[in-house]
């Protein structure tokens, strides 16, 4: 799948490849108002990675249902909301406008973002928290399927997890990025104008898969459900990796900016990967760990 | 004039490097042969557009030929592509090349430097938005600031080829002679010339901040001088212009001043350039005088400079 925020509204990829190819797509981040986001600078590179700090800039729930709905309606793919907000009643809201259209197959929570002074990750890291809005939005959600995304910025992200699935989560997503800061040593300022932004990219990769074995075990695999594994992919083997660490799906993130293709590329090897390790179901994989 | 081909979908291509040459003390001139997907997309586009080059893949130069500024910034791994500009677009047997000219800045610049003849890069585009000559006018005032120069070279000649008509004047400013990213000046009777321009038989004037080249002063304080000197009729004239933020302020403010059409090519840190990360934000003017953001790698990165909140 490709992951919230780094591959548009709907058909943007498609100027490259087709996007029914994909395993599932989740939208960015909607809000019940647009949101203008930060002020640039908003990413940086660095090391193995970047920041980014954009701060839930979209276009409103309702601009999203007008101008986006009628391409998501027509792509042949499963399409993920990702719904961000601010207090609990934003997120209910925003689910209910969308809850009853077809064309969305499910909804993705993103109690993660480190990028905005409320909501998201305040809400995050507080497992009450987790458990009420999970269980909010599920019921908002109707039938439709509800993935939790995680961050992991806390002391324990099984706790966590374990309180959206038992506020009724039907997936977990693991990781969002993490809080971090690049300063000019010229200036003394932080690069970003939001002074501090999420990291992605290669440079979280390691604790990514930490994680994803770690709620695996502790949380997902006991309560039955799956885990959308994303942190830092940009190849094939990364995405191996997380299977085997317990995901049963892969988000492509970072990696789609310097490649479009990236997530085409993934899918192609991890086929290679299993042809050679003869492997005839993908699910034998998941969570092999030894 | 409205090229067919200007209009093509941004598309991932292959190029090869026909040559990379140092420009000055701080320039690069990097040469491209692009591949069929590549030449059928960037053939005929207008000035201004701009491309993503794959670099992560390149090695980092020896110690020895990495400037002691960027010996830390060097050793960085590069994970996003960058954006360049492009100074020249020509045909040659049906395949395209392209001519991006760079400074070596940071961790990506440092290894573009040891590109050699026939070393193969992936690239996307051509991307965004460029200049919208209009053929309406008269004078075409070219106003470069430093790195701002590379796609108005390639305006010059695409209104000399394209727009006979027009009478194009070029203003190059930088902070030192050494900071100007052309090849040679002229110098003669008749003054201090761009080769660059004087090429494609374009007048150019030259500003630098310490007066080691030409006018001293800000390349706007010398397109100031220029239209109290030849009076333009300012309703048949236009300004495209490239360059830091700051002096494209001043230059749009002139714009306004004199009543004149203005077009900016602005910049921004972009992680993608193809409209997804939403990072390259530019400030944008509304009507309501409201803040709103406009996408520079989507929406520009050329603006009309009325639609852009200087601050």
């Amino acid at each position: 799948m490709t992951a919230s925020g780094t591959c548009g509204y709907a058909d943007e990829l498609s100027s490259f490849f087709d996007v029914s190819s994909l395993g599932g797509f989740i939208t960015k981040s909607i809000t019940l108002e647009p949101r203008l986001g930060n002020p640039p600078p908003r990413i940086v590179e660095t090391n193995a990675g970047m920041l980014n700090a954009i701060g839930l800039a979209n276009l409103g729930v309702e601009r999203f249902i007008a101008e986006k709905l009628p391409i998501i309606e027509k792509m042949s793919t499963k399409v993920f909301v990702n719904l961000a907000g601010w207090e609990i009643d934003d997120y209910v809201a925003v689910t209910e406008k969308l809850a009853g259209r077809d064309g969305i197959s499910g909804f993705e929570l993103n109690i993660s973002c480190p990028n905005v002074k409320k909501g998201g990750i305040t809400i995050g890291t507080d497992p009450a928290q987790v458990e009420k809005i999970t269980k909010k939005v599920k019921k908002a959600a109707g039938n439709k399927p509800l993935m939790v995304k995680l961050t992991p910025t806390v002391t324990d992200i099984s706790v966590t997890a374990k309180a959206a699935v038992d506020g009724g989560a039907n997936a977990l997503s693991l990781i969002n990025t993490f809080t971090a800061m690049v300063i000019d040593i010229e200036t003394r300022k932080p690069i970003l104008a939001n002074r501090t932004g999420g990291i992605s990219g290669p440079a979280i990769k390691p604790i990514a898969v930490y994680l994803v074995n770690k709620v695996y075990n502790e949380v997902a695999k006991p309560a039955g459900i799956p885990i959308l594994g994303l942190g830092g992919i940009m190849t094939a083997s990364d995405a191996v990796e997380f299977i085997i660490a317990g995901a049963t799906a892969v988000g492509i993130g970072t990696a789609t900016f310097p490649d479009p293709m990236a997530a085409m590329k993934i899918i192609g090897g991890i086929e290679k990967y299993c042809r050679r390790k003869e492997i005839s179901e993908i699910k034998d994989l998941i969570g092999s760990l030894q | 004039m409205e090229n067919t081909a200007k209009n093509a979908e941004k598309t991932i291509a292959t190029a090869t490097v026909r040559s990379n040459r140092p420009l000055g003390p701080c320039f690069y001139r990097l040469s491209l042969d692009l591949d069929q997907t590549g030449s059928e997309a960037f053939s005929g586009i207008n000035p201004g557009r701009f491309v993503e080059l794959r670099l992560s893949e390149l090695a980092i130069p020896p110690s020895e030929a990495i400037p002691d500024e960027l010996t830390d910034a060097a050793q960085r791994k590069i994970i996003l592509s960058r954006p360049f500009s492009l100074c020249d677009v020509k045909e040659k047997d049906g395949k395209v090349i392209i001519d991006i000219l760079f400074k070596v800045l940071g961790a990506a610049t440092v290894r573009m430097t040891t590109l050699k003849r026939g070393a193969k890069l992936t690239i996307i585009g051509p991307l965004g938005n460029g200049f919208k000559v209009d053929e309406t006018k008269t004078n075409a005032l070219l106003v470069a600031g430093g790195l701002g120069a590379p796609p108005l070279q390639h305006l010059a000649n695409y209104i000399r080829v394209n727009f006979p008509h027009m009478r194009v004047v070029a203003f190059a400013g930088a902070q030192s002679y050494d900071e100007l990213p052309f090849t040679v000046l002229i110098d003669n009777e008749e003054g201090l010339f761009l080769e660059e321009f004087s090429r494609m038989r374009v007048e150019s004037h030259i500003a630098t901040d310490d007066g080691s080249a030409g006018f001293k002063g800000f390349v706007t304080q010398r397109l100031a001088q220029w239209i109290e000197e030849h009076e333009p009729d300012t309703s048949d004239s236009i300004i495209y212009s490239c360059g830091p933020q700051p002096m494209l302020a001043s230059v749009a403010k002139l714009a306004g001043e004199h009543n004149i059409d203005c077009q900016v090519s602005m910049e921004s840190m972009m992680a993608c350039g193809i409209g997804l990360c939403q990072s390259c934000v530019i400030k944008a003017n509304t009507p309501a005088n409201e803040t709103s953001y406009k996408l520079c790698c989507q929406d520009g990165p050329v603006f009309d400079s009325k639609d852009i909140d200087f601050g």
